[in-house]
């Protein structure tokens, strides 16, 4: 049986240690292809999310509770009378409670994946998925300085699929703007805008949705209790929008920024996705750097529309000079 | 003193003021006429709605209006201010446990756009930082800290997080990347406990694993911390224990005040008094003595109309539930109007509602109060508190008002929907409320029309129109 996560911030590991297999529900093609009629503030990706679940009930899918969209995607989940789906209560706080509610989450994750078929985790294997995986993160994090975009996009889906780290190819450093890719889920129906963004004139460098270097933040921590390296290392690295206060993000950034010489930042959001949007203007007076929101779309990085304003968007980098 | 009840425009009232003042009526600090709130604080809605005649209804709004200036005054008067965010209920029981320290909820500036029919210019002023129209009008909180022209900056700001709104949540993490620091507290999305995992219970029927209790109470823990801080007085067992007391004080005049306003066989008050009334609950209005005082009065007033078989509205009004608060005051009006009384209600905080258990350990009880809220757990749960309180008044029909912008009101509004026909089979609308509703008033007065009728037809025996 699959088990499709819908966020990077829980352990595949912890999966594959049950013996099951961990699927990204975030990049899977199916969820980007999938025809959804929208109510009025309904964000597509929590949409598309749910209806996966009611449409793949053999599959197990875990919401989180890091938005409130995805939250009562899960009620609507359940009141339809779907089984095969777990909300994990993903703290938003890095308070001590907030801690030991991650770790009681992961063990109830791990009582559903038993009840599903999967097996009690024993420490050597958990052991060799954590470090499997961690040293795939790291590998992965030490080439994205220098990887293609799409490329390494493509080695982070890889890695998020299977804990492996796949060859990546790299992108010598030119004269083209370089941009910041900022948000939540990218699936992969949308990596056209990497070439939209290269045809316009710019190359994103920094990639820091879901699908991206961002969701390789967790540290694999290699002593002690493999559970407590587990959630610690998952745990105390959780960089996101939803977090309060989010410095970690910001802090995430901050370094990166400069250090991929990013001229502007490409703010990826959905429509009816609070906690993204709210993002565009912090960032903005955080870092000093101009801001581009696209919106996603069915046709997002391939419209005209979203082209010309890329497009200008980088002019108006080149002509800052 | 006492009149007949009716409903009186702004400038009627202007009228009954001048015979309650001849009469001898002695109003509080905070009292005068209500035209004033128009002059001096910019109001305008004031002049569009319909109040109560009752002398306890003028204490009532004059104390709802006056919450900023009264803040004012005891910052003046040295009061330590916290703004508390988001949980609405919990933690101002704690801050109003300790002397010296007021509490008051900067997202009732949710209403100040309303109130001022978007005069202030609050809504444009969020936009221009960063938080548009996609969010719900509590982003009107946010301008509103910066140009302090409504409530004082205060000097600790408190907010639930976790299982809150996107927006919210979106909304006051840019105030802190504005420069205001935010003590954030871990909210967890409640759930039902596993087989044989230890549970307890919370108040509104509900149950919660022990392990979400204790999370939630050590985080109410350092929230006590950090009032205690501010206070420069610990804020142990005994304040609390007192402070519980208290607010269950003024929850059981509430409780007292609901259930016979919404049992009586006619409406002894209106909707939008009882809104107000109920808004009481999540932080006394920043005065808690004076909260009970105001309550109390309305009650008596309730009462007095019963015994007197003096209602507000005739007899025959539809008895409706709502769901959610409204945006604009002027819809509990338009309830009235098309022929509904209000019989009950889930302004988003029925957690706040309830009594705290006084036989806990204080933070323990105050845990599990802030994990009753319905906001953060599935909206099945709520949903089957507003069915039982549907049978309790005999609702005949549901109103569920949606806020625009709102993540939540995106998908749970469906789910009530759904969960109250199968239950009772009433007809429910749902139905989105602007700040400032005119340009909609003739599309919500036909659905809610068309509520009223179908509930009158059902109740006939006639079949349903669809809707
Ligand atoms: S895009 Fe935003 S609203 Fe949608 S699921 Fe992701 S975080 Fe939630
Ligand atoms: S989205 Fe709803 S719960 Fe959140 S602040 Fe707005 S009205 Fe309140």
């Amino acid at each position: 049986m699959n088990v499709f996560l819908t966020s990077p911030w829980i352990p595949a590991e912890w999966i594959r240690a049950h013996g099951l297999t961990s699927r990204p529900l975030w990049l899977e093609e199916r969820l980007s292809n999938a025809p959804v009629a929208l109510s009025a503030g309904v964000c597509a990706v929590a949409e598309t999310t749910v209806r996966f679940a009611e449409t793949h009930p053999a599959d197990a899918v875990v919401f989180t509770s890091a938005c409130d969209q995805m939250r009562r995607g899960y009620d609507e989940g359940k009141f339809r009378g779907q089984s095969r789906v777990f909300l994990f209560n993903l703290p938003a706080t890095p308070t001590p409670a907030a801690r030991q509610i991650y770790c009681d989450e992961l063990r109830r994750l791990g009582r559903f994946l038993q009840e599903m078929g999967g097996a009690a985790p024993d420490t050597k294997s958990l052991w060799q998925e954590i470090r499997r995986a961690g040293e795939a993160r790291r590998n992965l994090r030490a080439i994205a300085p220098s990887a293609n975009a799409r490329s390494l996009a493509e080695a982070v889906a890889a890695y998020h699929c299977d804990g492996t780290c796949s060859e990546i190819s790299t992108c010598p450093s030119d004269d083209r703007i370089s941009l910041a890719l900022i948000g939540g889920a990218f699936p992969k129906s949308d990596w056209t805008l990497f070439k939209s963004v290269e045809q316009a004139g710019g190359r994103v460098t920094l990639n820091a949705t879901k699908s991206g270097e961002r969701s390789l933040c967790p540290e694999g921590v290699d002593a002690g209790d493999p559970f407590e390296a587990l959630a610690s290392g998952y745990f105390d690295h959780i960089t996101d929008a939803f977090q309060r206060p989010n410095t970690r993000l910001y802090d995430w950034l901050k370094p990166r920024l400069p250090a991929r010489g990013v001229r502007g930042l490409v703010l990826w959001h959905f429509t009816g996705c609070d906690l993204w949007r709210a993002e565009a203007q912090s960032l903005r007076e955080a870092f000093g750097l101009p801001v581009l929101l696209l919106e996603a779309g069915e046709a997002t990085g391939r419209s005209p529309r979203d082209q010309t304003r890329l497009q200008a968007f980088i002019e108006m980098l080149k002509a800052e000079g | 003193m006492f009149a007949a009840p009716r409903k009186l425009s702004l400038a009627d009232w202007g009228e009954r003021h001048l015979q309650l003042q001849q009469a001898g009526r002695r109003e509080p600090f905070y009292g005068g006429p209500l035209r004033r709130h128009v002059e001096l604080e910019k109001d305008f809605r004031l002049e569009q709605l319909q109040f109560d005649n009752s002398p306890a209804a003028l204490r009532l709004w004059n104390f709802f209006l006056t919450e900023n200036s009264r803040l004012h005054q005891a910052r003046t008067a040295g009061d330590k201010i916290v703004g508390t965010m988001k949980d609405l209920g919990t933690v101002p029981v704690m801050a109003y446990a300790l002397p010296g320290v007021r509490a008051f909820y900067p997202d009732g500036a949710w209403w100040t756009p309303c109130l001022m029919e978007c005069s202030d210019k609050l809504l444009q002023q969020a936009a221009a930082m960063g938080v548009d129209a996609s969010f719900c009008p509590v982003r009107a909180m946010l301008p509103a800290f910066e140009n302090g022209e409504h409530f004082p900056k205060p000097e600790l700001i408190i907010c639930s997080t976790g299982a809150v709104c996107d927006d919210f949540s979106a909304i006051a993490q840019r105030l802190e990347h504005r420069g205001h620091p935010v003590f954030w507290w871990e909210i967890p999305r409640r759930r039902a406990p596993a087989v044989g995992e230890t549970s307890c219970e919370l108040p509104g029927k509900l149950l919660a694993p022990r392990s979400q209790v204790e999370a939630v109470r050590a985080e109410l823990q350092r929230v006590a911390d950090a009032l205690g801080q501010l206070a420069g007085k610990s804020l142990g067992d005994s304040a609390l224990t007192d402070g519980i007391r208290a607010a269950n004080h003024i929850r059981q005049i509430l409780a007292d005040l609901r259930q016979a306003v919404y049992s009586a066989p006619a409406a002894p008050l209106p909707a939008l008094e009882m809104l107000i009334a109920e808004m009481l609950a999540i932080h006394f209005c920043s005065d808690r003595p004076e909260a009970g005082l105001v309550l109390g009065e309305l009650l008596a007033e309730a009462q007095r109309r019963m015994q007197q078989n003096q209602f507000v509205l005739p007899p025959d009004a539809v008895r409706i539930f709502w769901v959610n608060p409204v945006a604009d005051l002027r819809a509990m009006n338009l309830l009235e109007d098309v022929g509904g009384r209000l019989c009950g209600t889930d302004f988003m905080f029925s957690h706040a509602l309830d009594l705290i258990p006084e036989s806990l350990p204080p933070l323990e009880a105050l845990a599990r109060t802030a994990l009753a809220d319905p906001m953060v757990g599935p909206a099945s749960d709520r949903a089957k508190r507003i069915i039982r309180e549907c049978q309790t008044y005999d609702a005949e029909a549901v109103v569920i008002s949606r806020i625009p912008g709102a993540s939540h009101c995106a998908r749970e509004g469906e789910s009530i929907r759904e969960m109250v026909r199968q239950e009772l089979g009433i007809p429910v609308v749902e139905m989105e409320i602007p700040p400032v509703c005119d340009a909609m008033l003739p599309t919500m007065t036909s659905r809610l029309e068309a509520l009223v009728e179908t509930a009158r037809n059902k109740a006939k025996g006639l079949k349903p129109n669809s809707l």
